[in-house]
């Protein structure tokens, strides 16, 4: 059964004068993974930051558009963002995990909504072991998670937003500041977590959506120029640009 | 001249400047020490810091602070009670939550603040804050701790506010997008991960602010009150240690005890700011953060 789960209606995005994205008008699949790919600054990002309304904190932008996520424009006057982030979480390119404990890492976003405290030790166990950390850091949570390393510390980044069970996970090149082998595991960790998650990506590494994604769309100049299964952009695109720009002439 | 020459000599010129500024405060230390040390020949130091009774000029003499060091600690307490939540909050305020234009004009009027002389500061406390304490709450005085500490903690808000500022503005930015991506609102945001995040900071604004208190003069000389006695109630005059200093040395003859004795409290003095300065250094290492988070 295919079933859309965000559904983005000609939406213009601006930096001030700036147009960022031109009329994107496009569907994210429930539980697959789908590629953001482009060269920089073409907006797929920004894009990215449009669906859980992150856009919000920079000053002096404005949407066009509508963006529905379970049959609402997240971008109605009468929507709290904070709900929206709620149910659609975010991993940044950069492991940015807060200077406290690991425990206090996982459970500072369900303390926020105020989940009890009994059901906190095992949503901390639930969420680290989803992200596969749980085994390397079950017997140092209440220490500093500034001392994990780069992988450990993406993939507590990841366990923390799943501990928000969210709807939609949303990554932002997350695998760019990681070694390969921290990589692979990110990689193997995305695969997983399609089953229960429907997840937008971003990145720069044209293997990387090739291999774990399901669905690509290029990004160029703020265009969206095509939007199709991956096997198809990878192998036979229907616009020259992207043939392009996937076998590196360009980007 | 070669341009190596050349590096090696600019290089020994800014060594020799950076000499001179050590030098120069290094003989400032010295001399307070040998004008201040030889009254402990004829005082005990215990006497002398845990002594009641302040009267240089009687005959015989006694010299003891205590009530100067109570004086002194009682008007930077409550300073610094005042002052630490008008400086952090504005801090926050200014940092993370006022619009572009209030931040600037906030910005140079805490700037502005930190300019004004602190003579002129006293003078309002003289002229303005002392008549109307006397008067509202029926009072012999209105020059008393209350009215210095408020002085004092408009003198310190600038210092707090500021060192606050940095702290608060050095938290990185990712710190503050996982918050809010977790469905924080910025409320939690500042409160959970921001504070926490530039507290270490924070806790040496707040040190910083205690040594310009403590250590400040021309209010305390002008609306404290001068009384050197234990204060009973807020409302009580004390005679704060700079403000003995100030007060006394003109009138003292050169080298005679009295003379000494006052110096012995410039190293009680210099000493307090000395601790408040190593214990600022010391919070902002001890907990400064590791990894992305370092301030």
């Amino acid at each position: 059964m295919e079933f859309n789960i965000i559904k983005l209606n000609k939406v213009n995005f601006f930096y001030g004068q700036v147009r960022a994205l031109t009329d994107i008008s496009m569907k994210f699949e429930k539980n697959k993974v789908t590629a953001l790919i482009g060269p920089s600054g073409c907006g797929k990002s920004t894009l990215l930051r449009l669906l859980n309304r992150m856009n919000d904190l920079i000053d002096g932008t404005r949407v066009e558009g509508e963006i529905i996520f379970e049959n609402k424009n997240i971008y109605a006057p009468d929507v709290d963002p904070v709900e929206i982030r709620r149910k659609i979480g975010m991993v940044f390119q950069k492991p940015n995990p807060f200077p406290k404990t690991i425990y206090n890492n996982i459970s500072y976003g369900p303390k926020l909504t105020g989940i009890g405290f009994e059901d906190r030790d095992a949503l901390v166990e639930r969420s680290l072991k989803q992200a596969v950390l749980w085994d390397e850091v079950k017997d140092i949570l209440n220490k500093s998670a500034m001392n994990l390393s780069g992988g450990q510390q993406q993939r507590l980044c990841i366990a923390r937003a799943l501990a928000m069970k969210p709807d939609v996970l949303l990554m932002d090149e997350p695998t760019s500041a990681l070694d390969p082998i921290s990589t692979a595991k990110i990689e193997e960790l995305i695969d997983e977590l399609k089953k229960d998650y429907t997840i937008i990506i971003v990145t720069h590494n044209m293997q990387q959506a090739a291999r774990i994604s399901d669905e690509t769309a290029f990004f160029y100049l703020g265009n969206m120029i095509e939007y199709n299964k991956t096997d198809k952009i990878f192998t036979n695109p229907d616009v020259k640009q992207t043939e392009d720009y996937i076998t590196g002439r360009f980007g | 001249m070669t341009r190596q020459a050349k590096e090696i000599i600019i290089k020994y010129i800014f060594f020799v400047f950076s000499l001179v500024s050590v030098v120069v405060l290094g003989l400032i230390v010295f001399s307070l020490f040998r004008e201040g040390l030889p009254v402990f020949g004829k005082v005990s130091l215990k006497d002398f810091i845990f002594g009641m009774e302040w009267y240089p000029t009687y005959d015989p003499p006694s010299f003891g602070i205590f009530p100067l060091i109570v004086g002194s600690f009682i008007v930077t307490l409550i300073a610094i009670l005042i002052a630490v939540p008008l400086g952090v909050l504005t801090a926050i305020y200014i940092s993370e939550i006022a619009p572009q234009n209030i931040k600037a004009i906030l910005k140079s009027v805490i700037e502005l603040l930190a300019g004004l002389p602190s003579v002129v500061l006293g003078f309002f406390g003289m002229v303005i804050v002392a008549p109307w304490l006397q008067e509202t709450f029926d009072l012999p005085t209105g020059l008393n701790i209350i009215n210095a500490s408020v002085i004092l903690a408009i003198m310190a808000i600038p210092t707090i506010s500021s060192i606050s500022e940095d702290a608060l503005y050095a938290v990185p930015q990712e710190f503050k997008e996982a918050s809010y991506a977790l469905g924080a609102t910025k409320y939690e945001t500042i409160a959970r991960v921001i504070l926490p995040a530039a507290l270490s900071g924070i806790s040496t604004a707040v040190m910083l602010g205690m040594a310009r208190a403590i250590g400040e003069t021309m209010v305390v000389l002008m609306v404290a009150g001068g009384a050197a006695a234990i204060p009973e109630s807020l409302f009580d005059s004390v005679r704060p240690m700079p403000a003995s200093i100030a007060a006394e040395m003109g009138e003292t003859p050169f080298r005679s005890l009295h003379y000494q004795a006052l110096f012995a409290i410039g190293i009680v003095l210099f000493c307090l700011t000395l601790t408040f300065n190593l214990i600022a250094d010391y919070v902002s290492h001890k907990f400064r953060q590791v990894g992305s988070g370092t301030l």
